[in-house]
């Protein structure tokens, strides 16, 4: 009796233990380090990306180069921006950036006077340098310190030349683009139209959209209804693309079209790989990223002084839906 | 010696420090989480306070801008002072993951200051239009920082999220953990006083034991208690008092056997004289009387009859002095010559008497009237009843330390059942004896002579005789002649 009632009590005190044991590790586990504190003010160089269509794959790579080239160039970068081109929140974005004093800004350039306002004002005023990428806004109306993208002239030609291979000397162009144009669009219709204005065989009909899903459909609609021999489409507003395309496919079949457009939109490069689209217009925005940081902390820290204010261009190249390359 | 007060003591204070070591373990620990929680409050607070310090002031500037008097210059300039003051604070909270939005929020409360202040500028220039721009701005900065807090307060808890969850989980965990080592204190406690109580129980219950087989009357069992407190010593002394008691005991016994043995002596001594008087009255008149008849005899010219009343006048002489005192064997043998004598007359060659005598052994003492009694009842069972007489031969020698004293007749014999019954003393006649004096009275007194048993031994075969064997230690201890002395 007496043994069983110290076997008992023994072989409890041991599952105590046990239990006891892995509840004070669990108990006792030091929690986490928390993040360490600075509590010196580093003057570290501040910069911000900013951009009006966040979680694009185009911007994501802008936004991964930049990183990449931030951590190296051992400054600070946080890419801020709006989602789905909303304006006042990407006007709002800049403002605080630039009233937070950041050291420089990145930003895609957009062409209205607001825009431009706070560049060329705002910006000067706290003297932060401002660098559009990806879509430029003339020098002279932003006062930007230079651009870091594709030469978008350059792209129209590129775009228009494989039309007219693909299409032939002669047939009618749609061109679809924004109703308030930004300088981006210009100048790839202005590329576009230096090329085919030397066919006088190909008819160009230019149209303007407002921005939403449902314009943009109407709008193909009327094209079509107004040009039915038409057998080529270039969307300029990359996005565009997309509803154009779902129209084209609801009246016929997509497939003997030349529809053609620039890899900055959304869909861009699910609709090439389905076939729906004969080409796009690959530019770098990785390259763009890392570029413009490059830049930027060249002018801060006073390498470069003044930027080239023509831009540094990066490379682009034709990408088909047969996989061929230019 | 560990007693039971410093066993409980002990048991005790450990006890106290295990539940002191558990208690100041998890009062450190939950000071820690506390300060962790405080400085994560803080952090909090500290951002709210720039909200509203920045709020303050555009309603400061506001009052200002309607009415600029000195009291709302001082009021802003009051607001502005604080806004500074928590802008330092909030520097203090840059870290690894948020020093970028930190230091824009720092930057931001700078613009706030500079703005408000090139709108009181303005406004003390009287140019309205550039302060209530100013003041458009610095509304818009304001809301900005209110955003930006709540974006930063929003980081904090995506940063501090898993820290969160793990001090809650902690706390969790803390409040098992109390209930494991509740539970576990518990049991050591149960086993350890059961332990403890045990170490005193059972030497209280092994004593008791002894105390019960010491009550039933067993002295000679040893007290054993496995232990080493107080009931140790406790059971110690008891056993010293058992081991007294039993000595005690042992003396009394002895005691009382020997008073015993020495009554029994008396009584035997006393039953001999009675008897001895009883039989022969006046035997003084009789020893006298016989002596004249034997100078009668003498003067009468018969010789033969005048020398056998000489023997008969010596034996009761003996007779008369001897029984209460030792004598030599010597003496013995005289008188055992005088008696053949005496029944030589009175069987004449019916009797056949045989004597080998060692000379060396006659010195050794015996009791007075041994060998008589027993020759008289050889002559007895042997002699008288057979029409052709017997032989009857005494043989005294030495075997080592003891003489041998051997009495033969060719009577008979007796059984061995006989035998028994008279060496323990269950048959004892002694009628027809000369002395009174039986077998059994002489195996009695040498007993108590030596003080050693079995000095008497009978050997017999029905038809062939009896042997009568006396063992005389040639020493003997002289307490027992003075035990014998003194009836």
């Amino acid at each position: 009796m007496r043994k069983k009632i110290v076997v008992l009590l023994a072989a409890l005190i041991i599952v105590l233990s046990y239990f006891t044991i892995v509840s004070a590790t669990k108990a006792f586990r030091f929690a986490s380090e928390l993040p360490a504190s600075l509590s010196e003010m580093e003057d570290s160089v501040r910069i911000v990306l900013i951009t009006q269509e966040l979680d694009t794959p185009f911007w994501n790579k802008v936004g991964k180069g930049a990183i990449q080239q931030a951590k190296k160039e051992n400054v600070e970068l946080e890419v801020w921006g709006s989602y789905g081109n909303n304006e006042d929140d990407f006007l709002k974005k800049m403002e605080i950036a630039i009233h937070s004093k950041v050291n420089g800004i990145i930003v895609q350039g957009l062409d209205t006077d607001e825009f431009k306002e706070l560049t060329k004002i705002k910006a000067a005023f706290y003297g932060i340098p401002v660098i559009t990428v990806a879509n430029d806004v003339p020098v002279e109306e932003s006062l930007r310190k230079t651009y870091v993208g594709s030469d978008q002239f350059f792209a129209g030609q590129m775009v228009a030349d494989q039309l007219i291979k693909e299409m032939g000397a002669a047939g009618e162009v749609i061109i679809l683009r924004d109703e308030v144009q930004a300088y981006y669009q210009k100048e790839r219709i202005a590329g576009i139209q230096n090329v085919l204005d030397n066919y006088p065989e190909v008819n160009i009909i230019i149209r303007g959209t407002e921005g939403t899903n449902e314009q943009v459909i109407s709008t193909t609609q009327q094209l079509m209804n107004e040009a039915p021999r038409a057998t080529a489409f270039i969307a300029v507003n990359a996005n565009y693309a997309g509803p154009m395309i779902q129209e084209i496919g609801r009246r016929t079949q997509v497939e003997p079209y030349h529809i053609y457009t620039f890899d900055d939109g959304v869909e861009s490069t699910v609709l090439l790989e389905q076939g729906k689209l004969d080409g796009i217009l690959e530019q770098k925005p990785e390259e763009m990223g890392r570029g413009s940081v490059k830049w930027l902390v060249e002018w801060i820290s006073g390498k470069t002084v003044p930027l080239n204010s023509d831009g540094y261009l990066t490379e682009t190249n034709m990408l088909t839906s047969d996989g061929e390359t230019q | 010696m560990t007693t039971i007060q410093r066993k409980i003591w002990l048991l005790v204070s450990v006890m106290l420090l295990i539940m002191g070591i558990i208690w100041m373990m998890l009062t450190y620990y939950n000071q820690q989480t506390q300060e962790q929680t405080n400085t994560i409050l803080q952090r909090y607070l500290r951002m709210n306070e720039v909200t509203i310090a920045s709020q303050k002031m555009i309603t400061d500037l506001n009052n200002f801008l309607l009415d600029p008097t000195e009291f709302h210059k001082v009021q802003i300039e009051k607001s502005i002072q604080t806004i500074e003051e928590v802008q330092q604070d909030v520097a203090k909270l840059r870290n690894e993951e948020n020093a970028f939005a930190v230091t824009n929020y720092i930057h931001l409360i700078d613009s706030l200051v500079e703005t408000t202040q090139r709108s009181i500028l303005f406004s003390e220039e009287q140019e309205l239009e550039g302060s209530t721009n100013e003041f458009n701005e610095a509304n818009r900065i304001s809301m900005y920082i209110s955003e930006m807090t709540l974006s930063i307060l929003e980081r904090e808890l995506k940063t501090y999220n898993r820290f969160y969850r793990e001090i809650i989980q902690q706390s969790e965990e803390l409040k098992k953990l109390g209930i494991w080592i509740l539970l576990l204190v518990t049991a050591i406690l149960l086993l350890a006083t059961y332990w403890f109580s045990l170490s005193i129980t059972r030497p209280v219950h092994q004593l008791t034991k002894a105390a019960n087989v010491l009550a039933k009357g067993r002295f000679d069992e040893k007290i054993k208690v496995e232990s080493n407190d107080e009931i140790a010593f406790l059971a110690q002394t008891f056993d010293e008092m058992r081991i007294n008691i039993n000595d005690l005991i042992l003396e009394i016994q002895q005691k009382a056997q020997l008073e015993h043995e020495l009554q029994q002596s008396k009584l035997l001594l006393k039953d001999s004289q009675l008897k001895s008087l009883q039989s022969q009255i006046n035997p003084h008149f009789l020893f006298n009387t016989l002596n004249t008849l034997s100078k009668k005899a003498y003067l009468d010219g018969a010789e033969e009859t005048s020398d056998l009343l000489v023997s008969v006048a010596g034996l009761l002489r003996y007779n008369l002095k001897r029984i209460d005192r030792s004598v030599t064997l010597y003496e013995e043998v005289l008188v055992l010559y005088q008696y053949m004598e005496i029944q030589k007359a009175r069987f004449a060659d019916r009797l056949h008497f045989k004597a080998n005598i060692d000379e060396t052994c006659l010195h050794v003492n015996i009791p007075g009237l041994t060998l008589q009694p027993i020759i008289e009842n050889a002559v007895i069972h042997a002699i008288e009843p057979e029409e052709n007489g017997g032989t009857i031969s005494v043989r005294i020698y030495r075997d080592g330390s003891w003489i041998i004293v051997e009495i033969e007749d060719s009577g008979k014999g007796i059984t061995q059942e006989k035998i028994e019954l008279l060496l323990n003393g269950q048959i004892d006649s002694n009628e027809g004896h000369s002395t009174g004096i039986g077998f059994q009275n002489v195996v009695k007194r040498l007993h108590l002579f030596y003080g050693m048993d079995n000095l008497v031994s009978i050997k017999s075969e029905v038809g062939t005789g009896t042997k009568v064997i006396i063992q005389i230690p040639e020493t003997r201890e002289e307490i027992s002649d003075e035990a014998i002395d003194r009836g």
